[in-house]
């Protein structure tokens, strides 16, 4: 029986490779968009539960005074903030883009323990001004080390003439934990703060306050201080936890995971219905044999196996490969898609969705010819012929 | 009740064509005995195919009975009507009916897959079944790469793998040239005689008749005549 359902798919072995072939290419994707929002949920799921953000309550690209600063840190409960500025240069050519962030350097190394500094030292980042604290896969990727000088050209931020801002390379981190990205570039605010006067004549507003809560303290009444401090303005703020601020910096771009979902819900849809055609397709042609198995003494059951097992068949092959491939471009793709998307994985629950929508599939896409088989009566099918 | 094989008493069956109700079998009774070989003969449409189905327990009477080695037909259903079949029933179609896409030594096991058999023994009784059609040679082959007297003798081999009481053979020397016909209807003579099989066959040939023992002639879905041929 096995090889009979094996021998009925290679009948036809273009349209079984074509059937195959779309079915590898949609499981595949539904391991990777799958994996997007897995990536990103687990991002959000990571967050520090005691570091706050502080935005303008108006948006996220509206700047806040920098005098804030000394007010927060004077809220009881907080035990430290850090300036957080993003700069939205570039290395050379637009195309060498990465986050680089203006911060206060002893700030940033104590609120977070999980940048672990592999080359370099925290102190040298600390104590010399134009110096940065980069990412071990983006000083791979540039090949930086340890003493280089990296310019930088500041695109939010440009000097007049158009030259870059030069930055000796400090410090070299590894995230100890994957949703960390490893491709950010830290430099220290007050050299562009220094910077920033020297070409407009006025001191730069923050786009962001990172506070890290004592232990002791209770985050929630820390946020609700922290809001009601400014409520009076000039700029009214918006105090959220690290969880909530990933998330809404994720749906800056819209809501990634409901869209990413929709897409899945597509392509599902669209290898069922190749998936059924195919298979509606072999089971008119598969009628005679019927009718003879039926006449052997095969069973209605075994009639309705056939045909599901061929379906189950293609579509355990067309699944199988399209996880082989996602498990085995894995790697490539979290080095390719990093930056967007740090420590990108497949999950074991992912494999076992893409193997469920596979089964489903596969009875889906069996059960109209498998019935239709199985209520056939033998005398028809091999009157048919 | 008799000691017959088969025993057919009071059926009838109709077909709604056309609009119209065509009976094909008319209060048909007929036994036909262990070990004999049947020639079924009559015009089209006198219910030949029709009764040949019913005693395959393919198709069922709208009344009557119709018995095969013991078994009434009509108090079984689904699985057991299919179980049944594969005990005791070969079929030989004049289309041969073997599966193209396996080899011939795979057609003669697939029947042998219902049996609870080893997969050496599955493939040591298709072999056998092949050599004693003469068709050894030929078992990896493909029902394409074979002729039509080839095809005819590896449906055969089907159709004895599971050493059935009965074998059904429905018009089986009608896509054969004279020569391979005549292979095929010593080949079914010699079942007869050598292995006691009973054998039912369907026919429009006289000349393909003379290898039965007995030709059973219908007409209008009756019994016309039971001709006896005699020892051959």
């Amino acid at each position: 029986m096995v090889a009979l359902v094996f021998r009925n798919l290679l009948k036809h072995p273009i349209r079984s490779l074509l059937t195959i072939g779309s079915l590898t290419i949609a499981i595949f994707l539904l391991c990777f968009l799958r994996s997007v929002v897995t990536t990103l949920e687990a991002g959000i799921a990571s967050a520090d539960s005691r570091r706050l953000w502080v935005q303008s309550a108006v948006s996220l690209f509206v700047d806040l005074p920098t005098a804030y600063q000394a007010k927060i840190d004077a809220v009881p409960g907080v035990e430290r903030t850090c300036k957080w500025q993003w700069f939205g240069g570039y290395y050379k050519e637009p195309s060498n883009f990465f986050a680089q962030f203006a911060v206060d350097p002893d700030e940033l190394i104590t609120i977070w323990p999980e940048v672990e500094v592999v080359a370099g030292s925290k102190e040298a980042f600390a104590n010399q001004r134009n110096s940065c604290m980069v990412g071990e896969e983006l000083a791979q990727e540039f090949g930086w080390k340890v003493g280089d000088q990296v310019p930088i050209i500041g695109a939010l931020f440009p000097r007049p003439d158009g030259s870059a801002y030069m930055f000796d390379v400090a410090a070299i981190y590894r995230p100890t934990r994957a949703t960390v990205d490893s491709r950010t570039f830290f430099f220290h605010w007050k050299f562009h703060a220094e910077s920033q006067e020297a070409i407009t004549g006025s001191a730069p507003n923050v786009g962001v306050f990172v506070i890290k809560v004592a232990q002791d303290a209770d985050p929630t009444s820390v946020m609700a201080t922290v809001d009601g401090l400014f409520e009076n303005g000039p700029q009214v703020v918006q105090t959220t936890t690290e969880a909530e601020f990933n998330r809404q910096f994720v749906s800056m771009v819209g809501n990634v995971p409901k869209l990413l979902s929709f897409i899945g819900g597509g392509v599902f849809i669209a290898i069922l219905l190749a998936c059924v055609n195919t298979m509606l397709m072999a089971g008119r042609e598969q009628v005679r044999d019927v009718g003879i198995m039926k006449a052997l003494g095969f069973t209605d059951g075994s009639t309705f196996g056939l045909l599901i097992g061929q379906s189950l068949a293609l579509c355990g092959l067309g699944g199988g490969f399209g996880i082989l491939i996602a498990l085995g471009a894995q790697v490539p793709i979290a080095t390719l898609l990093g930056r967007f998307f740090p420590g990108f994985r497949i999950l074991p629950e992912t494999i076992f969705l893409a193997i469920g929508v596979t089964i489903a599939v596969g009875l889906l896409a069996g059960i109209v010819p498998g019935r239709s088989a199985s209520r056939m009566r033998a005398v028809d099918a091999l009157r048919r012929q | 009740m008799s000691d017959a094989m088969i025993q057919v008493r009071a059926v009838t069956k109709s077909y709604q064509r056309g609009g119209e109700t065509l009976r094909v079998l008319d209060g048909l009774d007929l036994d036909m005995e262990e070990g004999h070989f049947y020639a079924l003969m009559g015009p089209s449409g006198s219910g030949k195919t029709t009764l040949l189905n019913m005693v395959g327990g393919l198709d069922r009477p709208d009344s009557g009975d119709v018995f095969v080695a013991g078994e009434h037909l009509s108090e079984l259903r689904g699985a057991d009507l299919s179980n049944w079949r594969a005990d005791n029933v070969g079929f030989v179609f004049q289309g041969f009916n073997l599966l193209t896409v396996l080899s011939a030594q795979k057609n003669v096991e697939l029947p042998l897959t219902l049996a609870p058999l080893s997969r050496a023994q599955r493939r040591e009784q298709a072999a056998f079944a092949l050599e004693l059609v003469g068709m050894a040679d030929r078992a990896s082959h493909r029902p394409g790469q074979l002729s039509g007297g080839q095809e005819q003798r590896v449906a055969i081999a089907r159709a004895i793998a599971t050493d059935p009481k009965v074998i059904l053979a429905d018009e089986p020397t009608g896509d054969l040239d004279r020569a391979s016909a005549d292979q095929i209807l010593q080949l079914l003579q010699r079942l007869n005689q050598e292995f006691k099989k009973t054998i039912l066959m369907v026919t429009h040939d006289p000349a393909a008749a003379e290898y039965a023992q007995r030709i059973v002639h219908l007409d209008k879905g009756r019994l016309e005549r039971l001709e006896e041929k005699g020892a051959p």
